[in-house]
């Protein structure tokens, strides 16, 4: 993964499929306070991990304005995959076969989805992984993918935890986890429950707000100061 | 064809048609349980409809605010939501002009902040301040004010008030929550052996003897069974006040049959180490009340259904018959260790504290009484007249599990030197004996020594007035503790009228000794409501602290202090802190509402101790007022918090009435 991805502009591949969103991003204006842009913040259980194979079971998603979670605007779908669901996968997201049994396939759901996100950025904990298997799942049934810049909270934590490095030796704190429900627990933000689409969305959400609000201290105002923040990320590992 | 067209087209038409058609799986709108669950727990949201509380949850945002950030600053903030703190907590404070800074509040998860401002349509009128991180949920202006003004419940709420119905809630939830729902009495029939409930060796008689020897002996010893012991000293049968009747009174045989001819035989016995349940139901199995203790070989005592009975104890009727029953002082010792059994079962039933403290004070003096009639038994007719005074809670009957022993004698006047002489003797020897028994039965000492085996209280009437007249004439600081602890007494046993008179001598002169009232309204003040408990409880989420609340000094006090103070004042003679409460409201000496609230709040932190010394006596640790607030619900805080309000009034009210401010 490369480090200057803290904005991740999703695949370039397909013309304007997708509304206005291409045009509208490509002439974002990154130099306004991080406040006045709308994100979505995001989830997704899979059966696996490998994008050419798995797919999505669920998506749970929240909007997030003026940087405050907007808890009636919301979006929560399971989706009846392919192929049967695999057992192991199951035991991790606690998704039964028999309740996507009625659920829409996600060709169906995309499209909504794709409208909850409307022209907002998104936000994910390790979002690349969510985002590959969206995007490959909107190549696929409607040829193109979604261009809304997407922000990591996992990156944001390595820039947020760096610019609290008081002491040489603190970059070498190997015991450091950068696991979504870890770093609730460590920033002591209100638990939600693990391996849920939604309730990992919302804990990304709570994560998000305090990250980016935690971080105006350390002078990160516009959007253009969050994206430097991610650049400028010293790698020890 | 549902979908996007792969290369140019009208995506968004498409789009819309789809959001459409997917829009009948409405899972999407549910409002996240975050908000819903934590409103479900809040006051006073927890009162109102799930559908109310379902659309107010969706209208919800969740905001974010480090510490230290300055939310409301008081003359300039237009508010435009109400804030409720679900994460974290907040300080408010006032800044006057001269940039003092005067903290007023500090606000933790569960509570609020943005109400007022709200309700009355103002810019913010105090600071407020995040001392944590802090998460909070918002509501809009407009959907709080719908709330406000559609449900009574939640006006009356933000305009803090103690609403019964709030009130009643936190009592339900007491209940369910910290008590360990079980039934005592059963349990205490699976765990205790019949060899610990035996008492004493078994009376016997041998089996020549007459049915009429054997009668006069059971009525002699009060009790309803005799062992019958053979030629080899051997335990060969029982006689019970069952063969007494149906086998010689009803039968119309001679009293002079010997035992042997109607006993039962051979006895029914059961092993000291069986369980009181296999006890009950061998009797039940065989009809019997009686049962032979057997342990080794040897029958070591007798066990009746009554016992069994009592030793279930959960109703107080059986434990006042076995104080009542007991011929000897030693008898009484493990009597007041059943009353904690007694008092959980009413708890359970709903009995309010006030009900608990005095059936707990009935007990108590009912073992008194039984001890100091069994002593004076012992000793002979007292040379004088004498009164044992109850003091401090025992006064004012509301003794809870901890109680220390507070009491004191006052006898009538001796006529002459040698009936002095001889009282003083006399009393000497009552109060040292009865202290030692009372502490043998769980009453511990008075740390303070503040008993009736200290000579300087135990003394004649006319020199108890002159203490009294002392302490209200010249009172030292001394002074004013000992008449808080003296001026609550009682008559607890013996000559009520030397009481009566004593009360009357107070009650007479009381009443314009403004200096003393003085001293005894300053000392009201003494504890200060402790505001800062609740930042305490803020920290000590970091694990840095370990902060108890003491909730006799801090809740209880100034309550049982303003009650005494104003009836002094105003010549009530009840001891009673409700009764003096109510008296005073008949008297019109306290406003209605303060009267009410003062009720409510003391009756519930009298139940928020009853329950924690419960707790302790159930956990075998020694009960004690102190607290740990984290282990409180929201609602409890909320309430205790509330209760805490109310000690400030009482406060200020008694700054108004006693002119301290203007000293």
């Amino acid at each position: 993964m490369k480090i200057s991805n803290l904005f991740r502009f999703a695949s370039q591949v397909s013309p304007a499929p997708l509304g206005k969103s291409r045009l509208f991003f490509k002439e974002l204006d990154q130099q306004r306070p991080i406040r006045e842009y709308d994100f979505v913040v995001y989830d997704t259980e899979l059966t696996g991990l490998n994008p050419r194979r798995d797919e999505i079971v669920s998506i749970g998603a929240v909007r997030v304005r003026d940087l405050k979670i907007l808890v009636g605007e919301t979006f929560y779908v399971h989706v009846k995959p392919g192929q049967a669901l695999p057992k192991n996968s199951t035991l991790i997201h606690r998704i039964t076969p028999q309740q996507i049994e009625q659920a829409p396939v996600i060709r169906d759901v995309l499209p909504e989805f794709v409208d909850f996100c409307g022209e907002s950025f998104m936000v994910g904990h390790y979002v690349g992984l969510d985002t590959t298997f969206v995007n490959r799942a909107l190549k696929k049934h409607f040829g193109s993918a979604l261009y809304n810049p997407c922000l990591d909270t996992l990156r944001l934590a390595q820039a947020y935890r760096e610019m609290c490095w008081e002491q040489y030796h603190d970059r070498f704190n190997m015991s450091v986890s950068f696991n979504l429900s870890d770093l609730g627990k460590e920033y002591n933000l209100p638990q939600f429950a693990k391996h849920n689409a939604f309730e990992d969305a919302m804990q990304t959400a709570y994560l998000f707000i305090y990250l980016v609000k935690k971080m105006r201290e350390h002078g990160v105002v516009t959007m253009k100061d969050l994206f430097n923040a991610g650049r400028s990320w010293r790698w020890v590992f | 064809m549902r979908g996007f067209p792969p290369v140019g087209g009208e995506p968004s038409k498409d789009l819309e048609t789809n959001a459409a058609m997917t829009s009948n799986n409405d899972k999407h709108m549910v409002a996240p349980d975050v908000v819903l669950d934590f409103l479900k727990k809040s006051l006073p949201f927890k009162e109102l409809e799930p559908q109310v509380l379902e659309s107010l949850a969706g209208r919800c945002l969740i905001d974010f605010f480090p510490k230290a950030t300055v939310v409301f600053k008081q003359g300039e903030t237009e508010v435009s939501h109400f804030y409720l703190i679900q994460k974290g907590g907040v300080k408010i404070y006032l800044k006057d002009e001269g940039g003092e800074i005067l903290l007023k509040d500090f606000r933790g998860e569960g509570e609020y902040f943005g109400a007022l401002p709200l309700i009355h349509d103002s810019k913010a009128n105090l600071n407020v301040e995040t001392v944590e991180d802090t998460f909070c949920f918002l509501f809009e202006k407009e959907a709080f004010l719908q709330l406000v003004r559609s449900f009574p419940a939640v006006s009356n709420y933000f305009l803090r008030s103690m609403s019964k119905k709030l009130v009643n809630t936190v009592y339900a939830e007491l209940r369910e929550h910290r008590m360990t729902p079980r039934t005592e009495s059963s349990l205490y029939l699976f765990s205790e052996q019949v060899g610990q409930i035996v008492k004493g060796k078994p009376h016997t008689i041998a089996a020549g003897e007459s049915v009429r020897r054997a009668a006069a002996r059971m009525a002699e010893l009060h009790i309803g069974s005799l062992l019958v012991y053979g030629e080899n000293n051997d335990i060969i049968g029982i006689i019970t006040d069952k063969d007494l009747r149906t086998k010689v009174v009803a039968a119309g045989m001679d009293y002079q049959t010997p035992i042997s001819r109607i006993m039962t035989a051979p006895v029914e016995a059961i092993p000291a180490h069986a369980v009181c349940f296999d006890a009950m139901l061998a009797m039940m199995r065989r009809r019997i009340h009686h049962l032979a203790v057997e342990q080794q070989g040897e029958i070591i005592g007798v066990v009746t259904t009554h016992d069994i009975m009592v030793l279930q104890g959960t109703s107080p009727i059986y434990l006042f018959r076995e104080i009542l029953a007991q011929r000897h002082i030693a008898g009484l010792y493990g009597l007041s260790r059943k009353v904690p059994q007694v008092i959980r079962s009413l708890i359970e039933e709903g009995a309010k504290a006030n009900n608990v403290t005095r059936m707990i004070t009935v007990l108590n003096d009912h073992i008194l009484d039984r001890l100091l009639t069994l002593l004076i038994d012992e000793l002979g007719l007292p040379p004088v007249p004498f009164c044992w005074l109850l003091l401090g809670s025992e006064g004012r009957r509301e003794q809870t599990f901890k109680t220390d022993q507070d009491n004191a004698i006052v006898y009538a006047d001796p006529q002459d030197a040698a009936q002095a002489a001889a009282a003083e003797k006399y009393f000497a020897v009552l109060a040292d004996k009865a202290i030692e028994h009372l502490v043998a039965c769980g009453y511990p000492r008075c740390p303070g020594d503040i008993m009736a085996s200290n000579p300087k209280w135990r003394q004649p009437l006319s020199v108890w007035k002159r203490y009294f007249d002392q302490w209200l004439i010249t009172p030292e600081p001394k002074d004013v503790l000992h008449s808080t602890i003296f001026f609550d007494f009682r008559d607890g046993y013996g000559a009520r009228s030397l009481a009566d008179e004593l009360r009357q001598h107070l009650v007479d002169n009381a009443g314009k000794k403004d200096l003393f009232f003085m001293h005894l309204a300053k000392d009201c003040l003494e504890a200060r409501p402790p505001l800062s408990f609740f930042r305490n409880l803020i920290v000590e989420k970091d694990g840095e602290h370990k902060n108890l609340l003491d909730l006799k000094t801090k809740g209880l006090v100034p309550f049982v202090d303003f009650a005494r103070l104003l009836s002094l004042k105003f010549g009530i003679r009840e001891s009673n802190t409700l009764g003096r409460l109510q008296l005073l409201a008949e008297a019109e000496r306290l406003a209605p509402d303060l009267y009410r609230e003062s009720v409510d709040a003391y009756e519930f932190l009298m139940h928020l101790r009853l329950v924690h010394q419960m707790r302790m006596l159930e956990d075998n640790r020694q009960p004690d007022n102190f607290i740990n607030p984290a282990d409180l619900s929201d609602l409890e805080k909320q309430t205790l918090k509330e209760a805490f309000e109310v000690v400030r009034r009482i406060q200020s009210s008694i700054n108004l009435e006693f002119r301290l401010s203007d000293l």
